[in-house]
């Protein structure tokens, strides 16, 4: 276990190209012992990139990579002791669970009777412990994927265990039962966990700590709920939350109130600063309330449809050509005509160049 | 209906069968029938349409003094060459074929395609094109008409096949298995040979049954390369033929070479079903 530092670490998988492209570009990040982080990003953002800078796999073009203030940037893959798991399940198809699960004690020579003490105590907390005598081979995609799994936390003192879309092959009901798995295996043996994935269900219930990616950047490191209430950027608005986040142009009219469409709407934003007056309003469609009548940060909308997502009702409503999703309990009653909403000042976040303000 | 289509198939699998079986029956048919059975026309069955006799088999077991031709000893020189050929074609060209599909090579504008492509451009030349330099390069190392000199030539013809066989199972092995076992704690020849040798065996199988089978069948370089120290199973089956085509001894002789090939074939077969040759990673 160690608290692994990224120092100014970028890669270019043609860094030495007049028109260097970066896949990841330079970025300072910390990993504190012992969290659970998500990387969460569309394909193609650098986010397994980034997973295999730290594994061993990828060498960054330019940075340096600390293992607890150790410099490991130039470190082979093994001598790194880092554990990942890949989107498919790897398993060593000539040789029996048991086998796979010791296989990185006997490559680090570790004596016969601590390796069958730790296979067992793996096994034991993969559920695995009844299949040890089985060729892997013929075990199921999720048991397969618990064998990688194991595979990263049998050896003690590994630094992190790497996850790039573990459970994209695992049916929905056991991904469940898996992530939570992954939250106790966390919590048991204090491993560092950073869990790769495109899907923001998977990341917001199984992270502490959420990295969004985005074009080789980091864009918000935050909670789920930070992520969710006050999106850094246009693009967190959008990738968070589904539906994404409501997003209008706005203009500032004084320190904390803004026009949208000639209705005043205060905010708990301070515009002072703020020279350019074309803005965007960010609302979530979660925080939107029907309203009886006109008062404070109130617009008359009229309602467009209906769509009953089983668990709630999504309302589409146009308001002088902003379309507004709002999402309501499905016991809400929805006017058919026109209606009033109130855009919380709190829940209201103003975006200067896409960037929260 | 579905009766119907079971029956169909099941004179389908017979007919083809038949097709396959015929010329072994009837090669295993001549080589117990006389001079006088071959020659006075189309006779079937044992006893009835003609008496049998073992002079086709005994043929093969005289040596020349006695009027025949000892095939032993080429048969053995063959499984000598082919086991030895394909076993080193498999070994050079299973390393051969792990550095083109995991490490990418530049020279100019070839690439790790044009590699490979290099290898198999070997076996597209017919080989009367190689028989003068192998003859020559053999020659200045005295090595004509001996094993290791035979042995050499066909790692030269045998090693395209496996690397290509072998490149293209290489390519279909994920990445990730590599990856995998040097996270693991490996440096790259242990995971070479720990972890992707080991699930590359159904790969090497297949490639080493066609190098056996291209090796085993050879004539051309066997004949050209060899003169009286050596001689190889099919230039003997050759050498039995004389102005009187003795077809009941050729057909003994035929039976005999093709059975190393027919047990290789059931012993992969085997290991087919087995289901050793799929899914061995994920």
């Amino acid at each position: 276990m160690a608290q692994i530092k990224l120092q100014n670490i970028a890669h270019s998988y043609n860094a030495n190209a007049k028109d260097k492209k970066y896949a990841l570009k330079p970025f300072d990040m910390t990993w504190v012992d012992g969290g659970r982080y998500a990387i969460l990003g569309p394909s193609g953002c650098g986010k397994s990139t980034m997973l295999n800078i730290m594994s061993g796999i990828v060498t960054p073009s330019e940075g340096r990579l600390l293992f607890d203030g150790v410099d490991v940037t130039e470190k082979t893959t093994s001598e790194r002791n880092i554990a990942q798991v890949f989107q498919f399940p790897v398993i060593y198809g000539t040789m029996t669970v048991h086998d796979n699960l010791a296989f990185p004690l006997v490559c680090r020579g570790y004596d016969k009777s601590f390796i069958k003490a730790k296979v067992s105590e793996v096994a034991e907390a993969l559920s695995l412990e009844s299949f040890l005598t089985q060729s892997a081979r013929k075990l199921t995609a999720d048991q397969k994927q618990l064998i990688s799994l194991g595979r990263g936390l049998v050896r003690d003192n590994v630094a992190a265990v790497l996850m790039d879309e573990p459970l994209t092959v695992i049916d929905p009901d056991l991904k469940f039962r898996l992530r939570r798995k992954l939250k106790e295996i966390n919590q048991k043996y204090k491993s560092t966990l950073i869990y790769v994935t495109h899907d923001q269900n998977e990341a917001m219930t199984f992270a502490e700590n959420i990295i969004v990616m985005d074009d080789g950047e980091i864009v918000q490191i935050g909670s789920p709920a930070e992520l969710f209430d006050r999106p850094k950027t246009t693009f967190v608005g959008y990738f968070i939350g589904a539906p994404a986040m409501n997003f209008f142009g706005c203009e500032a009219i004084n320190s904390n109130v803004i026009n949208f469409n000639g209705t005043e709407i205060a905010t708990t934003t301070d515009l002072s600063g703020v020279k350019n007056k074309d803005l965007k309003l960010g609302i979530r469609s979660e925080y939107i309330q029907f309203s009886d009548s006109i008062g404070e940060n109130t617009i008359l909308a009229s309602i467009q449809s209906v769509d009953d997502w089983g668990n709630h009702k999504l309302v589409t409503a146009d308001f002088d050509g902003n379309i507004i999703k709002i999402k309501v309990k499905r016991e809400t009653e929805v006017p058919t005509d026109k209606v009033f909403l109130t855009l919380p000042a709190q829940h209201c976040c103003i975006y200067n160049n896409e960037i929260l303000l | 209906m579905r009766t119907f289509y079971v029956t169909l198939k099941y004179i389908a699998v017979t007919l083809w069968s038949m097709f396959v079986i015929a010329p072994f029956l009837w090669a295993l048919s001549t080589s117990f029938k006389d001079f006088n059975s071959v020659t006075s026309g189309a006779t079937y069955i044992p006893w009835v349409d003609f008496e049998p006799t073992l002079e086709g088999w005994r043929v093969l077991l005289r040596s020349p003094a006695q009027g025949g031709v000892n095939i032993v000893e080429p048969y053995l020189n063959s499984i000598f060459v082919t086991c030895f050929a394909s076993l080193i074609s498999i070994a050079l060209g299973t390393l051969a074929a792990y550095a083109l599909s995991r490490f990418t090579f530049k020279a100019g504008f070839i690439r790790n395609d044009d590699i490979t492509f290099f290898f198999i451009s070997q076996r597209i030349m017919p080989p009367v094109v190689l028989a003068i330099p192998f003859f020559i390069m053999l020659g200045k190392l005295g090595l004509l008409d001996t094993l290791f000199g035979l042995v050499m030539v066909y790692v030269v013809l045998l090693m395209p096949i496996a690397v290509w066989i072998m490149v293209d199972f290489f390519n279909k092995v994920p990445i990730e298995i590599d990856e995998t076992a040097l996270i693991d704690g490996c440096n790259p020849y242990q995971a070479f040979y720990k972890v992707v040798l080991p699930n590359s065996i159904p790969g090497m199988v297949v490639a080493g049954l066609f190098c056996m089978i291209f090796g085993w069948t050879d004539f051309f370089f066997a004949f050209i390369l060899t003169f009286t120290e050596v001689q190889l199973l099919p230039v003997a089956i050759v050498s039995l033929n004389s102005s009187i085509t003795p077809w009941w001894s050729l057909s003994a002789a035929a039976l005999v070479s093709v059975a190393p090939l027919i047990v290789v074939a059931f012993i992969v077969e085997r290991y087919l079903s087995k289901g050793n040759l799929s899914g061995a990673l994920k």
